[in-house]
């Protein structure tokens, strides 16, 4: 292997001029990325941990709901709240705390929470799920104009039919029939598919509004 | 080149440091994205639904719904497009729901996992969890243990996302109260009907009128297609006709199960138990042993005293109060030693003490039922009978293959069939395709295959089919009929009568409209109501169901309130006087109901979750592949 042919010492000079003109260049760019990754998976990473952390405590919170424990799922959902917004479970914390408060008539920390969800919940659909649920709380609460502000605005699609539902039910409360019955002729109208239960649900309050 | 990497140590060592990182924390497997290889039946984002898959998930489903319906379910319940497309939906919805979760990082712990794997039965012996076990059921299923525990990882993530939003639904109080309060309240009610035979004299039809109904309605007279049958039917007690159970065969099961048919000997006895106590020692059994000889040879001295000295020395509890008495019993009721003592003795005779597992028994003969044998004619019908019933089924099992074949390769006829297996040809009346006048051919199986092609066109024999466990009919056109319009002429007076009955009925329907609005207005005449009776939505108190819907829809904010209602046979008005609470909601019952809102609520909402996800995720069907047979 001593001699190499013409052509091949031309291609090797030129590949060696290139990579002196580009070596840095090259290297640069190789790192650039490398780092980007390496960022990126070291944030998913984080990311992952902190979930890990939040599922453990969500896991006390399933328990004490199981059991009915009020306070222990306070505790619970105020420390994801606190030492996890960002996660998933935060969201699905305040979301089912909220409901065994609700249920055992603790309206104020059912409103706190669920209005934690609607403001900090990282989608739309979960933003959506908490206003319909703090809607409710707030009609019995006394405070139908809230919860008539808090759907004011039109829902995605999927859960517009939902949303009216809700806003007859205010409405209702507010004894404005009229508007009410408005409200749920346009649910079941609506094209986003309601289950048959449902459907029977939102007829029957229309047949006790009475045909008009 | 090399030179250089040799002038730049120190940065090659950071570039290679920097490469291994991201390997250092994950591993190298999530760098090999699930490699969705070939056509799926679907695709969810970048996943692929595999046909594999696909055919996994009927299966399991078919399985499911076989064991649900029992033996009651036709190929088309089990394998529809409809039902395809609905599972492939459920299966996309899953997918959707797991890559949510997924990114989202929702996380299942170790601990979760092994709970969840612990407690499924088939990983289990003798109800706790086994690793071998695991690893054999996993190997026989042809998973790995890291492909299984994904999967479950993956359902649980699932599970924890959908429980998360559909538990914890909400509904208001204050509509579970309306709605409660609904469903107890009382209306009064009273109905002025006006049937339409009220009008039918007032109706009087033209020829002209007449002529055009019966065109407009042909269809409501026709004649439908029929065909006259004949047919064969093949069962276990057909072929026994052909060939009874002889008397010999009876004789000789009678003979050889003398035993079975013959009541055993029954023998009485009473005892005196002298119980050894657990772990007793040889000592504390020669201890027992002379009690039991001792009062063995009292009760043999005087056997008059048995009774008494049972009640007072027998440990058996349960005989000792009955002065050692154990009623009848036949052989293999006692034990071994008990029995064979027992059964040698005479009646009066006192034994023992002898040995037995419990202890020591002296016993006493006190009766002899002697063994009978049942006679032959006593039980011939019993054996006639369960012979008969084996042997047709044996019979039929043996010839229905070949008689279904028959019928198939000799179409053109069922004699020969009929002559193979000594059957009577039938013959009916004529069938309809909705049913037949003979109860076999009431088989809607049996019916769609008379009216097909082959055997109507073609005059072959239908195919065998079984219209009941055991029974096979094969049949065949004998004459058809098509589908004929009768003339006007032969059904004229129902033509006039169905024209009248429907005037008649809109004639009602209009004056009772009319009179509705009369009411309405607060000037109306000569409309005298019935009696007034409260109902309630669930107990409407005889009201009819098409009135009884629009009573509880009317408006009842002005009172007495009037609703019309088209009913079949003419037209009613209702009035509604009163409106009364129901018995008062309770607490109890508000609770529930707002329970029952809140799962109503959480299970919509979350649907509507799934249905946001569906939209806006890439999804393709491939519609081929979906409704490929395997």
């Amino acid at each position: 292997m001593s001699t190499y042919d013409l052509e091949e010492q031309e291609q090797l000079a030129a590949l060696r001029a290139w990579w002196k003109q580009y070596s840095g260049i090259v290297t640069v760019v190789l790192i650039g990325i490398l780092l980007t990754l390496s960022a990126w998976q070291g944030w998913n990473w984080y990311q992952r941990n902190q979930a890990g952390q939040a599922a453990s405590i969500y896991e006390q919170l399933q328990k004490a709901v199981r059991v009915n424990d009020i306070k222990a799922s306070r505790d619970a959902t105020g420390s994801i709240l606190e030492q996890y917004p960002r996660t998933i479970y935060a969201p699905l914390a305040a979301l089912l705390s909220a409901k065994i408060h609700y249920q055992a008539g603790d309206l104020k920390t059912a409103r706190v929470q669920l209005q934690w969800a609607v403001d900090h919940a990282p989608s739309i659909q979960f933003k959506s799920i908490a206003r319909l649920r703090l809607a409710n709380v707030l009609v019995d609460d006394q405070a139908p104009e809230e919860a008539a502000k808090l759907l004011e605005e039109k829902a995605i699609d999927e859960y517009e039919a939902l949303f009216s539902i809700a806003r007859g039910d205010i409405l209702l409360s507010q004894k404005k029939l009229q508007e009410a019955r408005t409200a749920y002729k346009s649910a079941l109208n609506s094209p986003a598919k309601l289950d048959s239960s449902m459907r029977e649900l939102v007829q029957l309050k229309l047949d006790a509004l009475g045909e008009s | 080149m090399f030179d250089w990497v040799h002038n730049h140590k120190r940065w090659m060592q950071l570039l290679l440091g920097l490469v291994a990182l991201p390997f250092a924390f994950f591993g190298v497997e999530s760098y090999q994205a699930a490699a969705n290889l070939g056509v799926g039946v679907a695709s969810v984002g970048d996943q692929k639904i595999t046909e594999q898959e696909f055919a996994e998930n009927l299966r399991q489903q078919q399985e499911r719904l076989r064991r649900m319906l029992g033996g009651n379910f036709s190929q088309a319940m089990l394998d529809s497009p409809e039902m395809r497309s609905e599972m492939l939906e459920g299966m996309i919805s899953q997918r959707l729901l797991t890559q949510y979760a997924v990114s989202s990082k929702l996380s299942v712990s170790d601990e979760q996992l092994r709970d969840v794997v612990a407690s499924i039965p088939a990983f289990q012996v003798d109800g706790k969890f086994s690793k071998t076990q695991y690893e054999s059921a996993l190997r026989a299923e042809g998973y790995s243990p890291t492909v299984f525990e994904n999967s479950i990882r993956r359902d649980l993530m699932m599970q924890q996302l959908s429980a998360a939003l559909s538990e914890s639904g909400t509904a208001s109080k204050s509509v579970a109260q309306y709605i409660a309060e609904y469903r107890l309240q009382q209306r009064e009610v009273a109905e002025y009907a006006l049937n339409m035979k009220q009008f039918m004299a007032q109706i009087k039809p033209t020829a002209e009128a007449v002529q055009a109904y019966y065109g407009a309605n042909s269809a409501q007279f026709q004649l439908p297609e029929q065909v006259r049958i004949e047919y064969v039917v093949l069962n276990g007690d057909a072929l026994l006709a052909a060939e009874p159970v002889q008397a010999d065969e009876i004789k000789k099961i009678y003979q050889d199960n003398l035993a079975k048919y013959g009541e055993a000997e029954q023998r009485q006895a009473s005892h005196i138990l002298i119980a050894y106590k657990q772990g007793a020692s040889d000592g504390d059994k020669a201890k027992a042993r002379e009690k039991a000889n001792l009062l063995a040879e009292q009760v043999k001295k005087t056997p008059a005293i048995f009774t008494e000295l049972a009640k007072k020395n027998s440990d058996d509890p349960g005989s000792a109060s009955k002065g050692g008495d154990l009623g009848y019993f036949s052989r293999g009721m006692m034990v071994k030693a008990f029995e064979e003592t027992a059964f040698g003795m005479k009646s009066g005779e006192i034994a023992g003490p002898i040995e037995s597992d419990f202890g020591l028994h002296i016993i006493r003969l006190t009766g002899i039922k002697p063994g009978k044998v049942k006679s032959f004619d006593q039980v011939r019908p019993e054996i006639e009978a369960e012979l008969k019933k084996q042997k047709s089924g044996r019979r039929f099992s043996e010839a229905a293959e070949a008689f279904s074949n028959m019928v198939y390769e000799q179409s053109d006829s069922l004699k020969p069939a009929a002559e193979r297996f000594k059957l009577t040809i039938q013959q009916s009346g004529w069938a309809t395709r909705a049913s037949a006048p003979v109860v076999v051919l009431n088989n809607p199986k049996l019916l769609a295959a008379l009216f097909s092609d082959d055997v109507i066109k073609n005059h072959r024999n239908t195919e065998a089919v079984e219209i009941a466990p055991g029974t096979l009919v094969s049949a065949r056109a004998l004459e058809h009929k098509a589908a004929s319009q009768r003339p006007l002429d032969e059904v004229r007076a129902e033509v006039l009568k169905r024209l009248v009955d429907k005037e008649a009925t809109m004639l009602a329907r209009k004056q009772g409209a009319e009179k509705l609005a009369e009411l309405n207005k607060g000037d109306a005449t000569g409309i005298s109501f019935g009696g007034a009776k409260m109902v309630s939505r669930d107990s409407t108190a005889g009201l009819r169901p098409e009135a009884a819907g629009r009573v509880f829809r009317a408006d009842v904010t002005k009172l007495p309130a009037y609703v019309g209602v088209d009913l079949p046979d003419g037209y009613a008005i209702y009035r509604i006087s009163k409106v009364v609470a129901g018995k008062a909601v309770d607490e109890a019952m508000q609770k529930n109901m707002q329970s029952e809102l809140a799962r109503l609520n959480g299970t919509q909402e979350f649907k509507a979750f799934l249905a946001s996800l569906r939209a806006g995720a890439k999804i393709q069907i491939n519609k081929d592949l979906l409704q490929k047979k395997q």
